[in-house]
């Protein structure tokens, strides 16, 4: 097999082992506040999201703008430079997945594809100007406003409802957050699944498979990238939906309904007026919001603050772990260069993994009370998981009472 | 200053925001209140409520309405699949 062949291949593989990451890190941006108010019980919810999600990938008609467009040159991109990118990418999400961190799955990427461009020509074939006002900038206006719009819609909907009695208020609202919630799976299919599509294609053009000329990438791609985003939402971020359902604030359904319209309405203005921001940054200001706006509503900042962290050094981050692999990867060379980085991707994706089960999360004890952190309360595995020796098949398994 | 900052799209967002993203729900919740109202559940201090059906109808028009603002959405992010395969470009889609 020629070596161009061979890390077309893995470029491939990894690009959608990303998209699988980008899935299930951001399962919570659309049904975490569904889950922690019971509209949705915790399967029907990733099953509801992981369907809309494969819907709105095949929404797309073109190709995506690329996801480093406008942030690298485009002429320097090789494969061995996305391919390091892709590891940033992944690596970050894990990172952020196992400590229960809602981060952005686009910054990740874009991170690691900036690190391996430094890496590979050094800083002048980054677009630092496009980094800043496209990626950097919005990171801290998504939330802001997110937040804003999330905090008047709480205020509201507590003000108008104040004499509808609790149950009949709680359910009513229940209803309303499916809504809500559905437009945000449709959207996040639409906008992430192109990105790893985006990816690709650059990597068969790069290759010499497809023209830059062509609208639409194959079909294959665009089946294999819906397929993986879909199975990563399935598959169920539990540990970031936790955060995001019980860590940040207690949510009831009007206040999930409110950050989820919020979230809708920020997510499809953004794309309409062409000013990409993550849906991560937005859902996660907006479910802070509408703790802000319900009178007496307890909010975390300890654990905002954790996450905010987390957004700041996601860049640098990704970035690293993309410098290193491209270091590693050019500096050996040849079948073994993308092999050994291959390996050690795997590698350190199984050591998170196994890391992730000594104190698992699961759809069933995502939603219960939330003491101090991530995993107070459940540290020890239940017998029925540690009796499992079969590591990925585990989270997904139905285990009958 | 503008070249680094995209304050105009910005500030579209906000204010759209605000009058969607939280009007949307603000709507949803005066059709519950309403649905309250009408089905004489809702509180009056000890005032005796009662069952009104065209206030009932009323509530139900509104989540008419808001239920046609989230089929809008989904035409929204649609859009442009629709005008590629149906001919029909609503909601400002791009012409392939």
């Amino acid at each position: 097999m020629p070596l161009q062949l061979f890390l077309l291949l893995i470029v491939v593989i990894t690009a959608l082992a990303f998209d699988f990451t980008n899935g299930f890190h951001d399962t919570g941006n659309a049904m975490a506040s569904s889950i922690a108010t019971g509209a949705l019980k915790p399967k029907a919810a990733v099953a509801l999201s992981a369907s809309l999600n494969l819907v709105g990938a095949f929404l797309s008609i073109a190709v995506a703008a690329t996801i480093a467009k406008g942030l690298v040159d485009a002429h320097l991109v090789t494969l061995e430079l996305v391919f390091a990118g892709l590891v940033g990418g992944i690596v970050w999400n894990l990172l952020t997945w196992l400590l229960g961190i809602p981060s952005s799955s686009s910054h990740a990427l874009i991170g690691g594809i900036v690190g391996a461009m430094i890496a590979a020509v050094g800083g002048h074939g980054v677009i630092w100007h496009g980094l800043v006002s496209k990626v950097i900038l919005p990171a801290l206006l998504a939330p802001t406003i997110a937040l804003l719009v999330a905090t008047m819609g709480a205020w509201l909907v507590y003000r108008v409802t104040r004499r509808v009695p609790e149950k009949r208020k709680l359910q009513s609202f229940r209803y309303g957050q499916i809504g809500s919630a559905s437009l945000i799976s449709l959207a996040h299919g639409t906008n992430d699944a192109q990105k790893t599509m985006g990816v690709i294609f650059l990597a068969l053009i790069s290759y010499g498979a497809a023209s830059s000329k062509d609208t639409m990438p194959p079909l294959w791609v665009i089946v294999s990238c819906a397929v993986a985003i879909a199975a990563g939402t399935y598959f169920g971020g539990w540990r970031v939906i936790r955060t995001m359902s019980k860590g940040l604030v207690e949510i009831e359904s009007p206040q999930g309904m409110a950050a989820d319209t919020s979230s809708a309405t920020i997510i499809l203005l953004s794309s309409h007026f062409g000013y990409a921001l993550s849906t991560t940054h937005v859902a996660t200001g907006s479910i802070l919001g509408s703790g802000i706006g319900k009178p007496g509503a307890e909010v975390r900042w300890a654990v905002a603050g954790r996450m905010v962290t987390a957004w700041l050094i996601t860049l640098p981050c990704a970035g690293i772990v993309g410098a290193s692999t491209y270091y590693l990867v050019h500096g050996i060379g040849g079948y073994a260069g993308a092999a050994i980085g291959f390996g050690l991707l795997i590698a350190v994706a199984t050591g998170i993994w196994l890391k992730s089960r000594q104190a698992p999360i699961t759809h069933k004890n995502v939603t219960d009370e939330w003491q101090g952190n991530l995993t107070a309360g459940i540290e020890k595995p239940q017998q029925e998981h540690s009796a499992s020796a079969e590591p990925i098949a585990e989270p997904v398994r139905e285990v009958t009472p | 200053m503008s070249a680094w900052f995209n304050y105009a799209a910005a500030i579209k967002i906000l204010v759209f925001g605000l009058v969607v993203g939280a009007g949307l729900p603000a709507l949803f919740a005066m059709g519950v209140r309403i649905n309250a109202e009408g089905a004489g559940v809702a509180r009056h201090g000890d005032a005796v409520a009662q069952r009104n059906r065209l206030v009932l109808a009323v509530s139900w028009l509104i989540f008419a309405m808001v239920l046609v603002a989230v089929t809008v959405g989904v035409l929204f992010v649609a859009r442009d699949f629709i005008g590629h395969h149906a001919g029909w470009y609503i909601l400002g889609a791009k012409h392939a």
